[in-house]
């Protein structure tokens, strides 16, 4: 075991390198610059900012210095927000996208399961027809359409919420912006909870466990929900990953200060050391939640050794 | 049959769910009110602002967008500031000031009482550091070429260098190697003052200088300070050439610009030509003053909330980025006693419906310009807290006048008279139509002249007496089949509304004349190039903003063939207009030199103008001093709030003094 996550962590060091020399060569392919604006820069006021910036340098003495700052785990500075260390802007804009992703993947995951496994258990029934219909409406419906409609209710009518903004954890402002992002996983979740205690509840080793003279109860919680959520762990690497570094369209529609508008924002304004710093990060953190659901796995279904 | 079942319960949730939907918007519409949302003054009196774009950079001259402009506003203040309504200069840091006869020097008296938001005095000293700053090259300023008109300041920015004679001692001059077709006559603060031409209406205003005299001595000549350019340059003129072997290039410092500390409060600044509206220019942020010791301490963390130091009415209280920046008043401030606002929260929202719904939900008090939703307009225009007014930006389309057919006038002006203007505004909604190529309704008491208005049947006589003619066909359209439709082309920048726009143009033309435009769209920074350097046939798009609040600031694009230009058309004649107006020091009298080069320009039809931009933004009827002016830009000192509603604004507030 320990020798696999040994294994696989030395595995992630050349594919994140890669992953930023493919990043760095793509800004470099973007068109336009982080100091152009709307109007026309005269050539030699170009000139002093590329000076200042060292774009006038060989583009191997530029990718050297990115990569070199890399391994120091120091990605620079940004290049449109003077004097902000990209460093500082990741571990300030975590921490909220973090919260709204770890909020809405644990209410995702209760509602999810709960409805999912009710599904199961109570199979062709109206109650698993209901809940499938909802989840088929929540996943159909993305959540640049669900938020404005959520805020039209909540804020604009009734005036219940207020409509955006982030005012830190925890305060009323978080609650539109969990339940527009869990509402696609909380729907995907149920289905695949569904889905896998379906399968398991066929299974041989159930039909003994029910044999034996188990309750229902220690049946489904034991033995069924275990072999059953095996697909929602495979699927929570991945959703983590991309929850925790966060959802563009969300922070958007609600102002969040968030890791994805970040992100959004550094690729709009070719902010080149902000876009490979948010890169890395995310692809850091997609590989070690990989990792984690294998090691999950190991532990879930007796089967899998590594 | 599962199916089947599970698709009912779908659609039976579906319409629920419109249901629900068309309920709650009905609900929205239907309400009569005179605002649009909650109107309840916030309980202490702070201004919550939704100010854009997250700002670059605390550093006013690093910084060139309008959000940051609109901090700037509050956290530092400049020589001068601008007025709410007209933003002409008022006022600031500079009690009064000087102008000389040709408006080419300028001097500032300071107020005695100015003070940094740490308590230490503001003077002319530090005038002259903040200047020399914005314009060094080493800070890279977007916006340098704002200080240009500054003697030697674009040589400084540019890393320029002048040329020293080792024997003499004396640096050559600009003149005698001048070419001699420019007979720009030289501007007063270039004379030399031994020549004992009155500078000023009335005495001297500021005593005698060293540097003064240095000034008003004969330019000395600049050339490039990288040896590649140099050479470049000295290959093409032997007569430079032979005049520069041997000699010493001296590099231009920051000390060599034109603006000097007469004494610790007054400021002289000398310009390379009259500029009248240089004074209205001083408010931008790359003029405003910035506090050298922290600086020089801090380095580019000068801006960091903990080190901050501020010179105008507000200072940083809190800077949490991508969410917002609070400033406090300045209790340092010379004018503290007159501001109103305790604080102003800048909000950071790039989503124009997340920015609305804040503002009716009364979490915000107003909006940025440009934010209200084109779907949402009929409700919210109709609403009394609904901000309509010209905003100094205009939409044109060049024409490359260098390539035939477009160098004929006669297609040029065609062109123009086959596109309804006023029909295009009416489609967009908010701009109002354009016939000049300065924005209408925003320079009072300009005389602005028209361009020839909208009228097919002339369009298509036009282009007839220019060799193509345009026949109807059975069916009621026209057509021009000898017009060469492979030696135009309409190139704009890729974005959704600039291709709506396009072909609005496209469909006018083949509607008026029978001809289909080929249209063309590229990435912005390609498509600048295309544009300056004339790589296009027919029409480009062309947008300008106003620098500062001057129609010169339009007509200025085409004095000199290159940079912003495009479109190939120059005439000396036109330039001379424009130094003329430049030179007089009568404000009506410069308006009407100024709309008869506008009108010359007309008729040579270069352009061919479109819209003028509205602003198009909402504020609550309790916000008050806030006025919808051509910048969007407000001087927050004279914001405040109302807490009885028979004083509170119920429309647009009167925007003339």
């Amino acid at each position: 075991m320990l020798s696999f996550i040994i294994r696989r962590l030395l595995i992630t060091i050349p594919t994140i390198l890669v992953v930023i020399t493919i990043t760095w060569v793509l800004i470099r392919l973007a068109p336009g610059n982080f100091y152009s604006g709307e109007k026309r820069i005269p050539p030699a006021i170009e000139k002093n900012i590329r000076e200042k910036y060292g774009l006038d340098k060989p583009w191997y003495q530029q990718y050297g210095k990115t990569m070199a700052g890399i391994l120091r785990l120091d990605f620079g500075t940004s290049l449109k927000y003077e004097g902000q260390s990209v460093n500082a802007i990741i571990a300030r804009s975590l921490p909220v996208s973090a919260t709204i992703g770890i909020l809405a993947y644990l209410l995702a995951l209760v509602v999810g399961i709960s409805v999912g496994s009710i599904a199961a258990l109570k199979q062709n029934s109206k109650w698993d027809y209901a809940s499938m219909a909802l989840a088929m409406v929540g996943i159909s419906v993305p959540n640049f359409v669900l938020g404005p409609i959520l805020v039209l209710i909540f804020s604009l009518t009734l005036y219940w919420l207020p409509p955006s903004r982030w005012a830190g954890f925890p305060s009323r402002n978080l609650i539109l912006p969990v339940l527009t992002l869990s509402a696609i996983y909380m729907a995907y979740i149920a289905r695949l909870t569904r889905a896998g205690m379906l399968e398991v509840l066929r299974s041989d080793y159930i039909r003994t466990a029910r044999s034996k003279g188990l309750s229902e109860k220690d049946v489904v919680v034991r033995h069924g929900l275990r072999g059953g959520l095996l697909p929602v762990v495979s699927y929570t690497g991945p959703a983590l990953a991309f929850l925790l570094t966060g959802t563009v369209v969300v922070e958007r529609i609600f102002a969040l200060p968030g890791l994805g508008n970040y992100f959004i924002q550094a690729s709009l304004n070719r902010d080149e050391p902000l876009i490979i710093g948010i890169v890395a990060f995310i692809a850091i953190t997609l590989l070690v939640m990989n990792l984690l659901v294998d090691i999950a796995y190991a532990y879930l279904d007796p089967r899998i050794r590594y | 049959m599962i199916i089947l079942r599970t698709r009912l319960d779908g659609a039976a949730l579906v319409a629920l769910m419109s249901l629900v939907l068309a309920t709650v918007s009905c609900q929205v519409i239907a309400q009569n009110e005179e605002f649009f949302g909650k109107t309840t003054p916030p309980a202490r009196n702070i201004l919550r602002y939704i100010n854009g774009d997250e700002p670059e950079s605390l550093d006013p001259p690093i910084s060139s967008g309008q959000p940051e402009a609109r901090i700037f506003i509050a956290l530092y203040e400049g020589l001068v500031e601008y007025d709410p309504k007209t933003l002409e200069p008022v006022p600031a840091i500079a009690e009064r000031w000087d102008v000389n006869n040709d408006s080419s020097e300028y001097v500032f008296h300071l107020r005695h009482d100015a003070r940094w938001s740490n308590g230490d005095p503001i003077g002319a000293d530090d005038f002259v550091y903040s200047f020399r700053r914005s314009l060094s090259p080493q800070l890279a300023s977007r916006n340098a070429y704002l200080a240009y008109y500054i003697k030697y300041g674009q040589a400084y920015n540019e890393g320029a260098v002048f040329v020293r004679d080792l024997q003499t001692g004396q640096f050559l001059l600009e003149r005698d190697f001048a070419n001699s077709d420019q007979n720009i006559p030289e501007s007063l603060s270039q004379k030399s003052l031994a020549d004992g031409q009155p500078e000023y209406k009335s005495s001297q205003p500021a005593q005698e200088t060293a540097f003064h005299k240095f000034m008003h001595s004969p330019a000395r000549l600049t050339l490039p300070g990288s040896e590649k350019a140099r050479n470049k340059l000295l290959e093409g003129n032997t007569k430079l050439q032979t005049a520069v072997t041997g000699k010493q290039f001296v590099p231009v410092s920051g000390e060599d610009i034109g603006i000097e500390a007469v004494d610790p409060y007054t400021v002289r600044l000398s310009l390379s030509q009259p500029a009248p509206y240089f004074s209205g220019l001083l408010a931008h942020q790359l003029f405003r003053v910035v506090p050298r010791k922290v600086i020089e301490k801090y380095g580019e963390h000068w801006t960091e909330a903990s080190h901050i130091v501020t010179s105008g009415a507000f200072k940083v209280k809190a800077w949490r980025p991508y969410s917002e920046l609070v400033v406090e008043r300045n209790p340092f401030y010379w004018d503290a006693a007159n501001v109103k606002l305790e604080e102003i929260h800048f909000y950071t929202t790039q989503d124009n419906p997340t920015a609305m719904n804040l503002y009716k939900v009364g979490e915000a008090d107003a909006v940025l310009n440009h934010t209200v939703p084109n779907p949402w307009l009929d409700v919210v225009r109709s609403k009394k807290d609904y901000m309509d007014g010209a905003e100094a930006t205009i939409v044109y389309i060049l024409i490359n006048v260098t390539k035939p057919p477009m160098n004929d006038l006669r297609v040029r002006r065609a062109f123009n008279m086959a596109i309804d203007k006023v029909t295009y505004s009416l489609s967009r909604r908010i701009t109002k139509p354009l016939s000049a190529f300065t924005p209408e309704g925003i320079f009072a008491g300009y005389p602005q002249p028209k361009g020839e208005p909208f009228n097919p049947e002339q369009a298509r006589r036009l282009l007839g007496e220019a060799g193509f003619p345009v026949t109807q066909k059975a069916d009621g359209s026209f057509e021009c089949p000898k017009f060469p439709l492979d030696e135009v082309e309409y190139v704009f920048n890729t974005q959704s509304s600039n291709r709506t726009m396009a072909e609005f143009f496209q469909a006018q033309w083949k509607q008026n004349l029978g001809i289909t435009v080929p249209l063309r769209s590229m990435e912005f920074r390609t498509f600048l190039n295309v544009r300056a350097k004339l790589e296009y046939k027919g029409f480009a798009q062309g947008i300008w903003g106003a620098d500062y609040m001057d129609p010169f600031t339009f007509l200025n694009l085409f004095s000199t063939p290159t940079g912003d230009n495009g479109s190939g058309w120059w005439d000396q004649r036109y330039s001379d207009m424009l130094n003329e107006a430049n030179r007089t020091l009568d404000k009506q009298r410069r308006y009407e030199l100024m709309a008869k080069a506008e009108k010359f320009l007309l008729d040579a039809q270069p352009i061919i103008p479109i819209e003028t931009s509205a602003t198009n933004w909402v504020k609550k009827p309790y916000v008050k001093g806030m006025y919808p002016n051509a910048g969007s830009l407000f001087p927050w000192k004279f914001v405040y709030i109302e807490r009885d509603p028979a004083k509170w604004d119920y429309g647009v507030p009167a925007m003339a003094d």
